[in-house]
């Protein structure tokens, strides 16, 4: 197995935290944020109330989300999803939180390196010989 | 005022009703009928129809509303949505409405978001819901 690109940990909280670039799109506006790598969430991706603000989103919606101190009503958002690295784009429902993260969704069937060590978030790609 | 429209819509769905009916079926007093009739008109909740060669106005649930009332959240979504009869059949599912009309549901919020989003026409007058708790609740530990 071999790592492909990196994503150095943030540190404006301790300890250091991972994070992912990610180009988020609406009709007429596109961001590219780093959120937060969050395993705690089981959803794609969840943005905060600045990346709403300009990507000039409207709600699709509101559901019902379980959080660590309860269940909330939180509006949702339709966006474009794309990250470069994995070669992915796809059309999502996004949710409206304090702070952008990315979940479990958006992680899973793909291999990644949590380096606590060295402070990075790496994508892992599987060599032939590996995968043979 | 949304109570008593959430009781006309429970009652009457999205068929047209006048103010005698809201007397008859609700029991209201008439002039709280009408009070109710107009103040529901002129907010937007109900549509006025005036039928021809008849003097009394019928009058109908604003399907409009629906998308205005769950962007809200809260009580007042979860009376719409029994109101409507959802929760009789989509109790832990989420549901997308075009007005009045369950246009699709799923359990998982993210196949319904696929489904609805690839739908680009009419996309402004769609809206995303759960009904009751998600079977598949989103979850953030944070």
């Amino acid at each position: 197995m071999d790592t492909g690109k990196c994503w150095d940990f943030k540190d404006d909280e301790q300890p250091p935290y991972p994070v992912i670039e990610v180009t988020l799109s609406s009709a007429d506006r596109k961001v590219t944020i780093s959120p937060k790598v969050d395993t705690g969430f089981n959803g794609s991706v969840a943005i905060s109330r600045e990346t709403v603000r300009r990507l000039h989103l409207t709600p699709k919606g509101t559901v019902l989300v379980r959080t660590a101190t309860g269940h909330r009503e939180t509006p949702i958002y339709a966006v474009n999803l794309s990250q470069q690295d994995l070669a992915v784009t796809y059309t999502t429902l996004a949710i409206g939180t304090e702070r952008s993260l990315v979940g479990r969704r958006f992680l899973e069937n793909k291999t990644w390196l949590l380096d606590c060590k060295e402070g990075r978030f790496c994508i892992v790609t599987r060599t032939g010989a590996s995968e043979a | 005022m949304i109570r008593p429209f959430v009781e006309a819509l429970r009652t009457f769905k999205w068929e047209p009703f006048r103010s005698i009916d809201l007397v008859e079926k609700l029991g209201y007093a008439t002039g709280y009928a009408r009070n109710f009739l107009s103040q529901a008109t002129r907010q937007g909740l109900l549509i006025a129809e005036s039928r021809k060669g008849k003097r009394e106005k019928t009058f109908r649930a604003n399907p409009s509303v629906v998308k205005e009332i769950v962007l809200k959240g809260g009580k007042e979504k979860e009376e719409l949505l029994e109101a409507l009869g959802l929760h009789s059949r989509y109790t832990g599912e989420y549901v997308a409405l075009r007005g009045f009309k369950v246009v699709d549901h799923d359990p998982d919020l993210y196949r319904l978001g696929e489904r609805a989003l690839s739908d680009t026409e009419a996309q402004d007058q769609l809206v995303i819901t759960n009904v009751g708790v998600p079977r598949k609740i989103v979850t953030i530990e944070i």
